[in-house]
């Protein structure tokens, strides 16, 4: 049963993670963290575009913010998201990983921590390695790792990288990454 | 060498080991964070495992200072969030600096130096610098060596200079620092009035009648006790009306905070003491 999702991408990912959050009900069931690659300085703004479509609250957390169901927590500009064992999200600014900060392995590495066998990972389309070893922790948790399919990724070096390292569950076109978001109970 | 992971029993040994030995308490950083830099620490040292940590931190000093260099995180980049540093050259400094009177600004935690230098870049670009008393404290003696250098990293100057031009259509950042080799440097006369402090903790004998404390992005890699323990004596040793700035996504949110602090400033993280 899945308790939370967990979604990394970068460049090409934002129309995806728009429609994704288009098409998420108001209730639904568990929290959205996102981790996406942007430019730093610009620290608003995105939030306010994702939100626009988005039925569910899209924020950028406060550190040491709950995580509660129903909600997106966006990864803040230049700092690393952290999930802690007790749901809630510690920001950091770390040295960056593979030149990333956030780094979306270590979202996707605590998350893993965090909700062990319940957790739902997702790398979309992206320019980068980032994501690759997260999703593996996810996997090697015992949670559930799907890739968006490279053949619709805008950039698939992402994509390429998480499913060169991981055996995941599936590879999705972001059609059925949307209804298997919608099946969740 | 690949991540290692430590557990809770190792976390409490190594800082009992911290305490025992260097008399530094470490039990009310937020513990995740803790443990999360530990296991950096073991990796980037290429240490085995939590009892090599713990042996290495009571019998090897220069490896203990490096771990208190590791603790004090770095301040990632000069005028991080320029937005704030318009705010700060525009309305901010003109305003609190317009009268007479000593103006003493303090860092807490100075770290790898870039708020500190961009503090004393903006001042000395609105012409002052001159006016104001900066003190630059840290846990870390290397930290502080590294800032008394005004040592920069020159890794981040692409992002620095980016930053710089959305703040300054005039200056250059150039003006302000050199290149010898790998290291940048800034120039010296611009930390001339800068004092250094090592200290044990943060709440320790701070310095009196501060006016404005830059704290960005520090309460981040504590609990809430010390959050508020911090929050409470640095309320104390600022003069009435006195300003503090903490990061983007950190709050003031203790029981009855709003009788010490208060949110001012369009948008910005800046809080001044209330009179009362």
């Amino acid at each position: 049963m899945h308790k939370a999702v967990i979604i990394g991408g970068s460049a090409g990912s934002f129309r995806v993670i728009t429609r994704i959050l288009h098409a998420l009900p108001k209730n639904f069931p568990l929290p959205v963290l996102l981790n996406l690659h942007r430019l730093k300085h610009v620290r608003s703004g995105f939030v306010e575009a994702l939100s626009i479509k988005s039925n569910i609250p899209v924020i950028e957390p406060y550190d040491k913010e709950s995580i509660k169901a129903g909600t997106a927590y966006l990864a803040p500009s230049n700092y690393h998201m952290y999930i802690e064992l007790n749901k809630k999200i510690a920001l950091s600014t770390e040295e960056a990983v593979n030149h990333s900060r956030p780094s979306i392995d270590l979202s996707f590495e605590t998350a893993a921590h965090t909700y062990q066998r319940n957790l739902l990972g997702i790398i979309l389309s992206g320019a980068n390695k980032d994501g690759a070893r997260g999703l593996k922790k996810i996997k090697d948790s015992g949670g559930t790792a799907i890739v968006q399919d490279p053949k619709e990724c805008e950039v698939a070096t992402m994509t390429e990288a998480a499913l060169k390292m991981t055996q995941v569950d599936h590879v999705f076109s972001t059609q059925q990454i949307i209804d298997y978001l919608l099946k969740i109970k | 060498m690949s991540k290692q992971e430590i557990g809770i029993v190792d976390t409490r040994n190594v800082l009992k080991a911290i305490k025992e030995t260097h008399d530094l308490d470490f039990k009310n950083h937020a513990l995740t964070f803790f443990k999360r830099r530990l296991e950096h620490i073991m990796e980037k040292y290429s240490l085995r495992d939590a009892e090599v940590l713990t042996d290495k931190i009571k019998n090897d000093k220069d490896f203990f200072e490096q771990f208190l260099k590791e603790m004090a995180i770095e301040t990632t980049e000069l005028f991080r969030d320029p937005s704030l540093w318009r705010y700060l050259k525009d309305k901010f400094f003109p305003s609190v600096l317009k009268g007479p009177g000593s103006y003493k600004i303090w860092f807490p935690e100075a770290s790898s130096g870039e708020e500190l230098y961009s503090v004393a870049i903006l001042l000395n670009e609105l012409g002052l610098l001159d006016k104001v008393q900066l003190v630059a404290g840290s846990i870390s003696r290397l930290r502080l060596d590294g800032i008394k250098q005004g040592r920069l990293d020159v890794n981040k100057m692409e992002v620095n200079h980016a930053n710089f031009k959305r703040i300054f259509n005039e200056a250059e950042l150039e003006d302000y620092y050199t290149q010898r080799g790998e290291t940048g440097y800034i120039k010296p006369d611009l930390l001339e009035n800068t004092e250094f402090t090592l200290q044990n903790t943060y709440y320790d004998k701070p310095p009196r009648n501060v006016k404005l404390i830059m704290w960005r992005n520090q309460m981040l890699y504590f609990n809430q006790i010390l959050q508020e323990r911090l929050l409470k004596a640095f309320c104390h040793t600022m003069v009435p009306g006195g300003h503090m700035i903490i990061g983007m996504n950190e709050k003031i949110d203790y029981w009855n905070s709003g009788k010490d602090y208060i949110l001012v400033g369009d948008n910005e993280n800046v809080y001044k003491k209330r009179f009362s």
